[in-house]
Order: C-alpha cells, then structure tokens, then sequence
C-alpha cells in the first residue's frame, strides 16, 4: 500500500524521471555482462530495495507456474543519482508487487540492468514503451 | 648526559626544525596570490558533459567506452599503442578491469576530470580543489604562489602535485609527479588508455558561459606520447540547491573485479558470483 507521501514522491520521481536514462546504471562499472540489446521482463514481489552505494539493487522473488520461487537481482543507479531524481529508499517497498523491464545477463543468471518498472499504481518508472 | 644538557638539546631541536622543514618546501610568493574579490564564481554542482570516453575528439567507432570497436588516437609512441591494443582486445573479452570497480585507489589526474556524477570546484585565493562525488576524489592545486617541486622532490602519485595560477578568469595550471601506468591501477577510461610515470599536464579552465566550464589540457609525456595531445572537458552546472551526497563505493559492491582472470564479478545477493 502506497501511504500519501509516498504517492507524492512517486509523482514527483515519474515526472523527473521523463529524461532518466540508464547508461547512469553502469557508472561504477562496465555492465559488459549485460545484454545491451535483449530486453526481459519480470512481474513478482518487492523483496529488498538495495539503496545504497555504488549501485542500487531491487531483488524481487518470481514465483513460476511450479510454485519455484527465484530471487532477481536488478541494478539500476546509484542512490546518489537517483535521490536528485526523486528516486527514495521506499520507493521500492518490501511486499511490493511490480513489473520490471530490464537487461538481462548473457549467461541467464537472475540478473538485469534496470530499464523500468510498473508499479502497484499502475504508474512507470524509467523507460517502459520504445520512446517512452 | 645530564638533565640540563638534555633540555638544551630538546629546545634547540624545535628551534631548528622550521628551518629544516621550510628548506624542504617551495618558495610561496604571497604577493602572487589573487584575492577573492577578483576571483570567479565556480560554485555550484557540475557534472560532465558527454560520456566517459577520454578524448571525444579521436575517438573512432560508435558508441561508449566499452563497446567493442570504439578507440581513441592519442599520438602514443609505438610501445604504447602496443600496450593501448592489448587493452582494447582485453575490454573486448570483458576482461579488463577498472580500478573504480573495486573501489580502492583514487582515479588520478587527468581522469578525475571524465567521471560521471557530481563535481565542486572550489576556488579559494590560495588553493583550488576538484572534489569528486564519484570515488569520492579530491585534488589539490596551490594558488599561493609556490613554485612546483623539483623533479626530485617528487614521487609517482595518482593525482601528482599540482600548482597554478589565474590568468584573469582563468585558471592555469601544471601537474608532475604521476605514477602513470607504473603499477596498473591508473587508466584515462575503460578503453584502456593510459599514460606513462613521465607524463605531465597543463591545464587551463575557465567558463566560457554561464553554465559551463571548459577544462583544456595539453598532456605531455616523453614515454608514452610522440608529440603533446590535447583534449577539451566540459562540466555543466547543475540546478540550484542539489546536494552532493557521499559515495562510499564500497558500502555494497557487488561488482568487485575477479583479481586473476580481469572479469568483472556480479555478486547475488548471498554475496557469491553469478557470472
């Protein structure tokens, strides 16, 4: 559940976030494990928003039609970057159920570069739609 | 040897040492110095322009510093365009690791002027400072008139000893003392580029409108280069009111590079590799 001042900041972060792009992802390092042309997408639960240094990371559980449960790991900015962007540690909350777009690795590990994400709201964060 | 004697001893100790110490640094000519009434105004937050790539003015092939077939065209000496290859092979296998990415030693002069993230240039009469967010990073250049040390005086450092001074609103200044590529933790970008522990750089940076600053910097380096090589960075001042935040690089790393093979490891959250 969103509280009011989250939504507020979930605004403000949409808005800002109209000109994000994702090269910001790989400052620290080269993200040459990453595809940089495939694109895959995931819906599951918010386990833990990483927002800290050098580089932020969202693990989210995936349940398949089994019942196996994944854990993703997906890396965007670091919190430096994405705090002037409106960008908050709750922005991503435990429990959370989101759908997120992202550069999965060359190997298949359960491992991307953030692109964006569908929040509960149905609102986007970075990109979603090709020149969204 | 009885007390008295000792105490002598002790007191003409502390009298000498400033002689000894002031004998060891440079001349500083305070006359020299500009006041701050006649300095410009640098204050703010900066980030610079462009990607990562060292010296968009070379570079060849399209794309960012590590895709493959992208590379610049530093006049190097034959040997370091040798060494330059080898590296450009070894980004391309995704094997060439960037000092940042185990975030231990400061990225050094000229590269701290190509990170991404925030910049503050502070100017002060006496002294300037370049403080990166990314790192974090900081360098000094003394503008209190001193002289640059004698080569002698110097020693291979990563960001080097650096002394300048202002040319109305621009500032000019000299850096000797880097170590260059002597130990392999000090690279210009992730192509691969790098210099040798004989390079030297003058730099001159002033804004050229309000909302940019320019740095030009002539590197020299009898090792490494055939003849000097230019390059132009340019910084963009951020809107009013940002923050600057630290950047403890090694709070959650988890892309530490693999120390035998050069891979850049990502880490699942229990901390083993996934790749």
């Amino acid at each position: 559940m969103i509280n009011t001042l989250n939504r507020v900041l979930l605004i403000a972060l949409i808005v800002s976030l109209g000109l994000f792009t994702v090269q910001p992802v790989f400052a620290h390092h080269s993200g040459a494990g990453f595809s940089p042309d495939a694109v895959k997408e995931i819906t599951g639960t918010v386990k833990e928003f990483q927002f800290r240094n050098p580089h932020s990371w969202i693990q989210v559980n995936v349940t398949d039609a089994t019942g196996k449960v994944t854990e993703w790991s997906i890396e965007w900015g670091s919190p430096n970057q994405l705090g002037r962007e409106g960008v908050r540690p709750a922005t991503f909350s435990p429990g959370m159920n989101v759908t997120i777009k992202f550069h999965p690795m060359l190997n298949g590990s359960p491992v991307g570069g953030f692109i964006g994400a569908k929040m509960p709201d149905g609102k986007i964060l970075g990109k979603w739609d090709a020149g969204e | 040897m009885n007390t008295k004697t000792l105490r002598i001893l002790v007191g003409l100790s502390f009298m000498l040492a400033p002689c000894v110490s002031r004998g060891q640094a440079p001349a500083v000519t305070p006359s020299s110095v500009t006041p701050f009434d006649k300095l410009p105004d640098w204050t703010g937050l900066w980030s610079m322009m462009g990607g990562t790539v060292f010296d968009t003015a070379t570079q060849t092939g399209k794309g960012g510093v590590v895709t493959h077939g992208v590379r610049e065209h530093p006049p190097y000496t034959p040997a370091f365009e040798k060494i330059y290859e080898e590296h450009l092979a070894l980004r391309d296998a995704d094997r060439f690791p960037d000092v940042l990415t185990n975030c231990g030693v400061p990225v050094g002069y000229p590269r701290i002027l190509n990170l991404p993230d925030t910049y503050e240039f502070v100017v002060r009469p006496d002294i300037f400072y370049i403080v990166t967010e990314n790192g974090p990073n900081t360098m000094r250049v003394y503008t209190d008139g001193r002289k640059l040390p004698a080569k002698e005086d110097t020693w291979g450092t990563y960001t080097g000893v650096s002394v300048g001074h202002w040319e109305g609103d621009t500032l000019v200044f000299q850096t000797i003392g880097l170590k260059g590529n002597r130990d392999n933790d000090s690279i210009l970008d992730r192509t691969g580029l790098v210099l040798s522990d004989a390079a030297t750089v003058t730099t001159r940076m002033r804004k050229i409108n309000e909302n940019t600053l320019e740095a030009q910097l002539v590197i020299e380096d009898s090792k490494a280069l055939a003849k000097p090589w230019n390059v132009t960075k340019r910084f963009r001042k951020g809107k009013p009111g940002m923050f600057m935040y630290d950047y403890g690089c090694a709070e959650n790393n988890r892309n530490p590079a693999d120390t035998v093979t050069g891979k850049t490891l990502v880490l699942g959250p229990d901390g083993k590799p996934l790749n």
